[in-house]
């Protein structure tokens, strides 16, 4: 009995008139075309956001769109006596350039300085080596004010090593030693001591690793203290700083890579090269995005061009629909119900296959220290262009067949 | 709805051709909820234009039609859609069944929506009319009597005020005619509806209150 007033509902036999005329082969060409868009797009969003994170090397305190610049070292110049250091005239050059935000001075330290590591706890051994330290202005540098500052009172240290030292140790000296390789948390509570020497003073103080950096290829400590060290310490002259940091609009810029060559700068680290694959790589994402929404906007046109030929085929039947007093909303029903379908069947797949496709890929990435990045912006896009599909579609079907309400004579 | 009236309408086609002499176009006229109406004419006067009018899916006219007094211009297309199915029922000269679909499906195709006889009554109808056996034939398959016997029922199958039929038994013979007006008068009374007939010769049986020429 259900059976039979099932058969004879009117959503049944609506969708048995009205299902007339569906073309199979146009539906199958648009879902593979809205497919292969929507995938397309998609694809390129998520690898994009998976790549970005090697571009970006994840360093808190220090801001990506600084670079760190010294004069290139000659043999002619160390013969000659040349200096490597950056003159007041280069510096307020460099500062005049329109893609230089902000130039801050490394200074470095004028006395001895040597620093101890103890090994092992109490009963384990010290190292000691004879050391630098440099600074730069504390607006280059992001850590908390509170780690980052320097008090003669209660004298320690607040460092930012370079990653690399860490790992000549681990994988260079402890290696070889047999000593236990550190990570970076253990070392930030490794105890270390710093001796300064010089203008008569000899003191003793503790330091503290506050972080590591993979662009600051030094040993960095807070201006302030580098100023108090330097007057008790020091000889009291003053010398032109070797190295730079600059802020800058573009790590990319070709007009700054030109002003460097012309005055034999040196960019320290890869940030440059970074910043150029890291424009290329935008550029050919955003290409492919077009592409793809491009195939995606066609297959739209695909798919609303059968849903016009279909409601013509259809024309007759739909008017008469309309005449036995079902609403235009009832009588678009099946066909959304159908575009919706299809939309959905398409946005689930596309999502696999970038799914897929990024399983693929991911352990290349993994192999060069990233995990990939989140995968919820690729799907909120998927979910953005289908519904905006969707929306076109059905908006197209009630106009169509809103038009057919009243009958020509 | 109690009244439909027409007020001075003349088919677009019509116009300039002065009076027609019709008992209709250009007149006021006023049909009554209850009362049954013929109205006779000869090929090529408007009927169906007149019923198409009535029915909202034309507006090539001049004048003012009107149900209970308001303009139908004025009504949207979810107030026609309620006419279509609480209001006015339709049996459309062309009969507009659905060639594809079965006899009993055309007429639950209009039922479902109006939910106003059991699949039983209807079947009932059907060998009333002669047309029992053809329940689940396709339309297609039906001479012209039976898909009229068929559009009929459909016609039937929905509560209103004012049934209009354009050229009902165009194509029954006597007897069937007679079961059909004996229907219409039946359906017309258990609902109080008025009844609109159109005819170019072979008139429905049933009992008239006032004839128009058109």
């Amino acid at each position: 009995m259900s059976n039979t007033s099932n058969n004879y509902s009117s959503k049944h036999l609506k969708w048995k008139l009205l299902r007339k005329h569906i073309s199979p082969a146009q539906l199958v060409g648009f879902s593979l075309a809205s497919l292969i868009g929507l995938t397309i797009v998609i694809l390129a969003v998520q690898f994009h956001q998976d790549v970005r994170p090697i571009f970006n090397d994840e360093e808190s305190f220090i801001k990506k769109d600084y670079l760190i610049i010294t004069r290139s070292v000659s043999t002619a110049g160390t013969l000659l006596g040349g200096s490597n250091e950056f003159s007041q005239a280069a510096i307020d050059d460099i500062e005049a350039q329109p893609w230089c935000r902000k130039v801050g001075k490394f200074s470095s330290n004028d006395y001895s300085l040597y620093a101890t590591i103890s090994v092992g706890g109490a009963g384990g051994g010290a190292m000691g080596t004879m050391l630098f330290f440099e600074s730069i202005p504390s607006e280059f540098i992001d850590v908390a004010d509170s780690d980052w500052k320097f008090d003669p009172e209660k004298p320690e240290i607040p460092v930012i090593m370079s990653r690399d030292y860490l790992s000549l140790y681990n994988f260079g000296f402890a290696a070889s030693q047999g000593l236990p390789q550190i990570s970076e948390g253990i070392v930030s509570k490794v105890p270390l001591d710093f001796t300064l020497r010089g203008n008569g003073h000899n003191d003793t103080m503790k330091g503290r690793i506050v972080g590591f950096s993979n662009r600051l290829n030094t040993i960095v400590v807070p201006q302030e203290f580098m100023k108090w060290s330097n007057e008790r310490y020091g000889s009291g002259i003053d010398r032109n700083p070797s190295r730079l940091i600059l802020e800058v609009n573009s790590p990319g810029d070709v007009k700054m890579q030109r002003y460097f060559d012309d005055h034999g700068y040196q960019v320290a680290g890869e940030k440059m090269q970074q910043g150029k694959a890291q424009y290329f790589l935008n550029l050919i994402v955003s290409i492919v995005i077009v592409v793809g929404i491009i195939i995606s906007v066609l297959a739209f046109f695909v798919l609303m061009l059968s849903i016009y030929l279909l409601l013509q085929k259809n024309t007759k039947k739909l008017q008469d629909l309309l005449l036995l007093g079902y609403s235009p909303a009832q009588v678009s029903q099946p066909y959304i119900n159908m575009v919706l379908a299809i939309n959905a069947a398409v946005l689930v797949l596309a999502v696999i296959i970038m799914l897929l496709a990024r399983a693929y890929y991911l352990p290349m990435l993994q192999a060069m220290g990233t995990s990939g990045g989140t995968i919820i912006i690729a799907l909120i896009v998927a979910v953005v262009i289908m519904t905006l599909i969707s929306v076109g579609n059905i908006i197209a079907i009630k106009r169509k067949i809103k038009a057919l309400w009243i009958q020509q004579s | 709805m109690n009244t439909i009236t027409l007020h001075n309408t003349l088919p677009a086609v019509f116009a300039g051709r002065g009076d027609t002499g019709s008992e209709i176009w250009l007149r006021d006229v006023t049909f009554e909820r209850g009362k049954h109406y013929l109205i006779s004419a000869e090929s090529g006067t408007g009927k169906s234009s007149l019923c198409s009018y009535l029915y909202g899916y034309r507006t090539d006219y001049s004048g003012t039609m009107a149900f209970d007094g308001r303009d139908i211009r004025q009504l949207s297309v979810a107030e026609w859609c309620q006419v279509r199915v609480h209001n006015l029922a339709y049996l459309a000269q062309d009969m507009k069944l659905f060639p594809e679909l079965t006899a009993l499906e055309n007429i639950m195709l209009k039922n479902s929506i109006t939910n106003h006889k059991t699949e039983q009554e209807i079947v009932g109808m059907m060998q009333q009319l002669g047309i029992g056996d053809k329940v689940n034939s396709l339309v297609a398959k039906l001479s012209i009597g039976q898909q009229q016997r068929v559009a009929i029922v459909r016609t039937l199958c929905q509560p209103c005020d004012f049934i209009l039929l354009d050229e009902p038994v165009s194509h029954l013979d006597d007897t069937n005619n007679a079961i059909v007006a004996q229907m219409v008068m039946e359906e017309a009374k258990r609902q109080g509806a008025g009844v609109i007939s159109t005819s170019v010769g072979n008139n429905v049986k049933i009992t008239v209150d006032k004839e128009f020429k058109l």
